[in-house]
């Protein structure tokens, strides 16, 4: 795996330099120049193979499912880059080492360069797509931190961020656009989708796919119009522009151009697309490169529009422009770093970027100069340059152009308005910076940097004129098989100098000559371009979007999430109404089932009426809480009335006694409760709530007509036929809960307990206000025990335990049960308490309500064990059948002492709960605690 | 009834737990207010102990005991592994915090514990009276957990609202699994599906039900428009209760989808695939929005939640067993990011002083370099980026709505993720490129450095490394 060793060589070395930092400060520079070394080696070893034609391939599995495998190719595409990444690497690694500050610790800044580079080494080298996602995102992250790493100022900080945001959020982009490519071709295995290009320039998603991965290449390289994030990035360290902005990051997108562009290119859409911009992105960036002071922001505004430019000539889909596009490539990363670098080596020794104070350097630092001048003339496409060369190809190659028809005469003359550009500002580079009269306030007195600082420099203003005089000895081989991996063949094209008196070569003289009287008429230019250039631009348009959308989610959360516990039911009931109502609008579904509705009889309909009008009126008098409470009532025993009409007693029963203790807690509770609630509620919010009511009530009842309407399995026969012989009992629902369910009791009552201990807890020590009137004003009565009221009370008590304790005893056969008797039980103790106060009622009933409870609980566990000694199942019920005189025949089944169990539990739960409660009403008392605990 | 030991042993875990949870109980009464770490050393060696039990009786065969209401399958086996996982990070980081404020009670130790009882009983459902069961448990806890810190106002409030609108939640679930009961005549799963798969699209009262069960499962994930409940909560409740009911419960309540809607509505994914497309586009768009402008980075990470439930729906209604298995992954994967998250905010909080605010992240990286940058690792493992393991889970369940046509959906959920991006990285820039507003230090103890380590080198490893946990996953759902 050679190849993987390239990537992983500095990605893993990149922890070295921190480990070694300790050791000096060129130990973290010397382990990452050798890690880098280590990686363009093995590239060096391989190149003989790769120009020899061959393509190198290695595979490894990584996830089968998602189609992403460890796939790696080494192809003339890949080499160029590769090479271009580790030399000019090399090259930085040594620069940088000069440019920090001394104090600086370098360990993680050599780590971060590392990491990148094993990222962009990643992107170049990867056979799948995913992979090369991976890496792409990897790079994002990777110059965020590098161009952050030293922020001092704020737009430092906003830089990155920017950068950050545009170059990830196209990655994002770039992903979508690489699956929707991945579903058309079935893999993602680059080798597959190169050879798919017809397949995927016929598919519907062509177009989306093609889109979403442009989104991705144009942030990346810094197209317009997402161009703006490259200017703000400038606030990186300057041995992180000549890297990232000049050589590598930025050529990301163009790379993968290229690596598309057996895929995408030759469609008309492609043409435009990439075309159009990238000719826009050569026109913009080189008009604005003018005019920009800052050093470092011309060189960005350069880098801009030459990316343009190469994205212009992948865009032609014509192979002379690849081969074209591919030179410039190399050329414009060469040329480009070294400018880079050259304008960190003023910065250092000036103090600072802007051209308006940097003049006339030339006198201070004249190896520099020299050096840099030649790179610029580079940059502007003078001859015996390398970025002539290519530049002429791109003329070339305009002329030849014939997409626009008729108007095909205006890309050549773009072409050449841009080549006019290019060389005005190169001019202004050096002219304004090395001539140009003498510095202006510069904090530093500028002299020539040290030697090694000029060292990268020289090294690539020599390949700049080694490529340009020598450049079929040079860099041919190369691009023959870059070419070739694009295109699958190497096109016949020349790399001479000299082409004759060609109409390129004419555009090259005019761009030359207009550019230096543009250059020299700048003033002129700089006045009319601050009067009448618009005002606007990228990184504003990106504030102003982050700001809207900002004020989008404001209104969002205000008009959905504004806290209010109102609004968040309204949402979730409407919601669910939406969600049930959907299948039946949409579906083809009957609602009505196969069953025969009940006949409606007289008793069941005025029932139903009773019941409607209560609950209408319960709406209607919810203010006045007295009165809601009489009436909802109503609402309960109407409820019971139906438990009868359908012979079910005991529910009848139960629910009786159940309405009862509730009302009676209510009215207990009610006495703490505040004065009159005066809620105002908009006219709206009423409105909505009523609909929403209105609308939920109904869908219920649709509901439950679907459902009884349908014949569904019942479990009710299994009761009916086994209820005897196994429980032994003839009251079903009776035993259903002390013998088929009688684990469900147990639980039951435990919780029972349990509330009540809780209850009493919450309740214990607790003082309320309590006003001394009603919400009127009217004060309380003075006889909080009417004797005629307590006096009838009284002979109730008897009757009531005699009633409970019959209808425990029957509850197995007949209606009746613990859990009714106990409410009745309760029922009468409560009458006691109300009629004639807690501390009659204490006085005479001497009787511990925890114990109660406890006893209960503890009978009604003792038969559950019980049944275990005769060596069946827990809770089974054994049923036996004395004959006693008086009595008759009485048939005791053990589910009775069970019953007895809840019956006590029951008894001393509400009575707990309602004492407690009670005790509150007593002006001043705190509530102590019951009776036997305290 | 009768109880067989084997029908035991794979409820070994849950046992072991409720034991424990007792036990806390009771240890609580006995032990000094000073020597309440006992607690938490309990809580800690209980739950190893049902992580060792669930790794020991798991494996093998699926297993069907307690009549049919309980099962242990692969699924099971690596959910609730996950659980008690995420479990014991929870307790670990919320150490200091809860001992700062007097909260480290036993009511705390044991209603998380009880909690995770819940949480592993939903996962093990076989029927719809366990999943019901283990969902009011865990639920039950929670709204308690939420209150728990008595004299906040927030918190009460907070729970109140948790506690009306999870109520209204659960009863919509349960009267969904009634219609549901009613038209199959069944609660338990397997003969569900069987009655499902007979009676199918043309029951409409299986249709009614359906539609209720996705509005628990959407309110119980916190899927817009059920999710008004997360934000409230997660910025009211402390935050040990936010860590803890923001990170496993989310394991769970996957479980609670896969179990009600595979195990027993597979039949009708026709239907439900459409709710969750709303469901999930909603949340997603919302969700990242609406994190856009919070200053409480409590809410924000509770709107980041909701965006990644629309992600795990996403998994969810492609109705593959690729997509269920990304969508598990999914889930894992945030439970521990999310676990992460909270508790770098836990260990930014100090007597006295909650860390809630973005600022009060500003210059992390002065402050202590390593938990900067295992937030950091958080974040953007959150945003998607790769290598980080959140992006795998994105990849994951991207790719299976793209297999089954939906590309549409993809790529707006790649949008979306966009627009997450961004505040997302907001963080890291707070956290390495602004100036701390406090020099307080941090200081942390019981190797919570240790297990923040392990918990950011997860993020990472498991990002480069996907292939185990993902075999573990799609073995699942096999």
């Amino acid at each position: 795996m050679p190849i993987a060793a390239i990537i992983l060589l500095p990605l893993l070395g990149a922890a070295l330099p921190p480990l070694v930092a300790r050791h000096g400060r060129p130990a973290p520079a010397w382990a990452a120049a050798l890690v880098t070394s280590a990686a363009l080696a093995i590239t060096l070893w391989l190149t003989p193979q790769v120009l020899a034609g061959g393509e190198i391939h290695s595979h490894r599995d990584w996830i089968p499912l998602l189609g992403l495998s460890l796939s790696f190719r080494l192809d003339g595409l890949a080499l160029l880059f590769v090479l271009l990444i580790t030399g000019i690497g090399l090259l930085v690694f040594l620069y940088a080492f000069y440019y920090l500050p001394a104090k600086d610790g370098l360990g993680r800044f050599y780590a971060l360069l590392l990491l990148f580079q094993g990222a962009m080494l990643g992107i170049v080298l990867s056979d799948n797509l995913l992979l090369l996602l991976i890496f792409w995102e990897l790079t994002s992250l990777s110059s965020f931190l590098l161009i952050a790493y030293n922020p001092q100022t704020r737009v430092a900080r906003q830089g990155a961020r920017m950068a950050l945001a545009i170059t990830a959020g196209g990655g994002l982009a770039l992903l979508a656009g690489f699956l929707l490519l991945g579903a058309i071709v079935g893999s993602f295995e680059l080798s597959v989708v190169l050879a798919s290009g017809d397949l995927v320039r016929e598919h519907p998603l062509h177009l989306p796919a093609l889109l979403l991965i442009l989104a991705g290449a144009f942030t990346k390289s810094a197209q317009f119009p997402f161009h703006f994030w490259l200017p703000n990035a400038m606030s990186a360290p300057t041995p992180v522009s000549a890297y990232l902005h000049s050589a590598t990051m930025v050529k990301a997108g163009v790379f993968l151009l290229a690596r598309l562009f057996p895929v995408f290119s030759g469609t008309e859409t492609w043409f435009y697309l990439v075309g159009g911009v990238g000719m826009f992105t050569l026109l913009f960036g080189a008009y604005i490169a003018i005019f920009k002071h800052d050093l470092k922001g011309l060189l960005a505004y350069s880098t801009i529009s030459h990316l343009g430019l190469i994205t212009f000539l992948f865009g032609l889909g014509t192979p002379l422009g690849a081969v074209a596009a591919l030179f410039h490539v190399g050329n414009h990363a060469v040329f480009k770093a070294s400018l880079f670098m050259a304008a960190g080596i003023i910065d250092h020794e000036t103090g600072t970027r802007d051209m308006r104070q940097i003049n006339g350097l030339w006198r201070f630092m004249p190896y520099t100069a020299t050096l840099a001048m030649v790179a610029a003339a580079a940059m502007a496409g003078v001859p015996l340059l390398n970025g002539f060369l290519s530049k002429e190809m791109f003329f070339a190659e305009t002329v030849h152009t014939d997409w626009l028809g008729p108007l095909n005469w205006l890309i050549p003359t773009a072409a050449t308005l841009a080549g006019i550009f290019a060389v005005a500002y190169s001019m202004r580079f050096i002219h304004d910076v090395f001539f140009n009269g003498a510095p202006i306030d510069l904090p530093r007195t500028p002299h020539e940097p040290p030697f090694w600082m000029k060292i990268p420099v020289a090294v690539l203003v020599a390949a700049c004129l080694l490529i340009g005089i020598v450049p079929a000895q040079t860099v041919r081989p190369i691009l023959d098989v870059g070419v070739d991996s694009l295109l699958g063949f190497s096109p016949d094209f020349s790399l001479a100098i000299w082409h004759g008196l060609s109409l390129p070569f004419l555009m090259s003289l005019i761009a030359l000559l207009g550019g230096l009287a543009l250059y020299s008429q700048r003033q002129r230019l700089f006045a009319a371009h601050d009067r009448y250039f618009p005002r606007t631009s990228g990184a504003a348009a990106f504030q102003y979007t982050v700001l809207r959308v900002r004020q989008l989610a404001n209104d969002l959360i205000a008009r959905i999430d504004n806290e209010s516990l109102r609004r968040y039911v309204a949402w979730l009931i409407g919601t669910t109404i939406v969600l049930a109502a959907t299948p039946l609008l949409l579906g083809d579904f009957h609602l009505a089932g196969e069953r025969a509705p009940t006949p409606l009889d007289g008793i069941a309909a005025t029932i139903l009426l009773v019941l409607a009008v209560a609950t209408l009126a319960t709406v209607r008098v919810r203010r006045q809480r007295l009165r809601a409470l009489i009436v909802i009532s109503l609402v309960g025993l109407m409820v019971t009335l139906t438990f009868i009409h359908f012979s079910a007693p005991d529910l009848a029963l139960t629910q009786l006694s159940v309405e009862l203790i509730t009302t009676v807690l209510m009215l207990l509770a009610l006495f703490f409760l505040p004065g009159d609630p005066a809620l105002s509620v908009s006219r709206w919010r009423h409105r909505r709530d009523l609909t929403l009511a209105a609308v939920a009530g109904l869908g219920t009842a649709i509901v439950a007509f679907a459902l009884m309407t349908r014949t569904t399995p019942s479990i009710s026969d299994y009761f009916l036929a086994f209820s005897k012989p196994f429980g032994g009992g003839q009251n079903v629902v009776n035993v259903i809960l002390v013998d088929f369910r009688g684990l469900d009791t147990l639980g039951e009552i435990t919780v029972l307990a349990i509330a009540a201990t809780a209850i009493v807890a919450l309740l214990w020590r607790l003082r309320l206000p309590i006003r001394a009137g009603d919400p009127t004003g009217r004060p309380w009565a003075d006889d909080r025990h009417p004797l005629i009221m307590a006096a009838m009370s009284r002979p109730l008590l008897p009757l009531a335990l005699t009633v409970a304790v019959f209808i425990l005893l029957r509850g197995h056969n007949s209606p009746g049960g613990g859990f009714i008797a106990g409410l009745v039980a309760a029922v009468g103790l409560i009458l006691q308490l109300l009629a004639s106060g807690l501390a009659w009622t204490e006085a005479r009933l001497r009787v511990s309500y925890f114990a109660l409870v406890g006893v209960g609980l503890l009978l009604a566990a003792a038969t559950g064990l019980g049944s275990l000694a005769f060596d069946r199942p827990f809770l089974t019920s054994a049923t036996l059948h004395p004959h006693v005189s008086i009595l008759g025949d009485l048939e005791l089944a053990s589910a009775l002492a069970f019953d007895i169990g809840v019956f006590l539990v029951v008894l001393g739960t509400v009575m707990l709960i309602l004492e407690g409660l009670g005790r509150l009403n007593r002006p001043g008392a705190a509530n102590m605690s019951p009776r036997g605990e305290d | 009834m009768t109880f067989d030991t084997v029908n035991l042993i794979p409820v070994l875990p849950e046992i072991l737990i409720l034991i424990l949870a007792s036990a806390v109980l009771l240890v609580d009464l006995y032990v000094k207010e000073a020597e309440k770490g006992t607690l938490h050393t309990l809580a800690l060696i209980g739950v190893a102990l049902a992580l060792a039990a669930t790794l020991l009786v798991g494996g093998g065969e699926r297993q069907v005991v307690l009549e049919g209401h309980y099962v242990r399958d692969a699924l099971s086996d690596a959910l609730k592994a996950m659980i008690l996982i995420v479990g014991l990070l929870v307790f670990v980081y919320s150490r200091d915090y809860l001992r700062d404020r007097g909260l480290a009670t036993g009511e705390y130790y044991a209603l998380a514990l009880f909690a995770l009882l819940g949480m592993m009983v939903m996962v093990s459902a076989n029927s719809f009276l366990a999943i019901y069961l283990g969902l009011e448990l865990l639920a039950l806890c929670l709204y308690a957990l939420v209150a728990f810190d008595r004299d906040s106002q927030r918190g009460a409030e907070a729970a109140m609202k948790y506690f009306v609108l999870g109520a209204l939640g659960s009863g919509m679930l349960l009267y969904g699994i009634s219609m549901i009961y009613g038209a199959t005549g069944s609660l338990a799963l397997d003969e569900v599906a069987a009655v499902v798969a007979e009676q199918g699209l043309e029951n409409l009262v299986l249709v009614f039900g359906l539609a209720f069960l996705v509005v628990g499962i959407g309110f119980k994930f916190g899927a817009v428009p059920f999710h008004m409940w997360v934000p409230d909560i997660y910025e009211g409740a402390p935050t040990p209760v936010v860590l803890l009911l923001g990170s496993a419960p989310k394991i769970a309540a996957l479980a609670l989808a896969v179990r009600l809607l595979i195990d027993g509505l597979g039949g009708l994914q026709s239907d439900w695939q459409g709710m969750l497309v709303i469901l999930s586009v909603l949340s997603m768009g919302l969700g990242n929005l609406l994190a856009i402008a919070q200053t409480n980075i409590k809410r924000m990470l509770a709107y980041s939640t909701i965006s990644h439930v629309g992600f795990i729906f996403l998994g969810l209604l492609a109705g593959t067993a690729d997509g269920f298995a990304a969508a598990m992954f999914y889930a894992i994967v945030y439970a521990m990011m999310a676990a992460g998250a909270f508790g770098i905010l836990l260990i930014l909080s100090r007597r006295g002083f909650d860390a809630e605010h973005l600022d009060d992240l500003k210059g992390l990286n002065d402050r202590d370099t390593w938990y900067a940058a295992v937030m950091a690792l958080m974040m953007f493992s959150m945003a998607g980026v790769p290598p980080f393991v959140g992006f795998m889970a994105k990849l994951f369940v991207l790719k299976a709505v793209v297999d089954i046509g939906m590309t549409w959906l993809a790529i707006v959920a790649v949008f979306f993720s966009i627009i997450g991006a961004f505040y997302y990285l907001r963080i890291v820039w707070l956290i390495y490129f602004d100036k701390p507003t406090t020099d307080a230090p941090l200081t942390d103890s019981g190797g919570v450095r240790v297990a923040m380590s392990l918990n950011g080198l997860a993020v990472l490893g498991l990002g480069l490394f996907p292939a185990t946990l993902l075999a573990i996953c799609q073995a699942a759902f096999l």
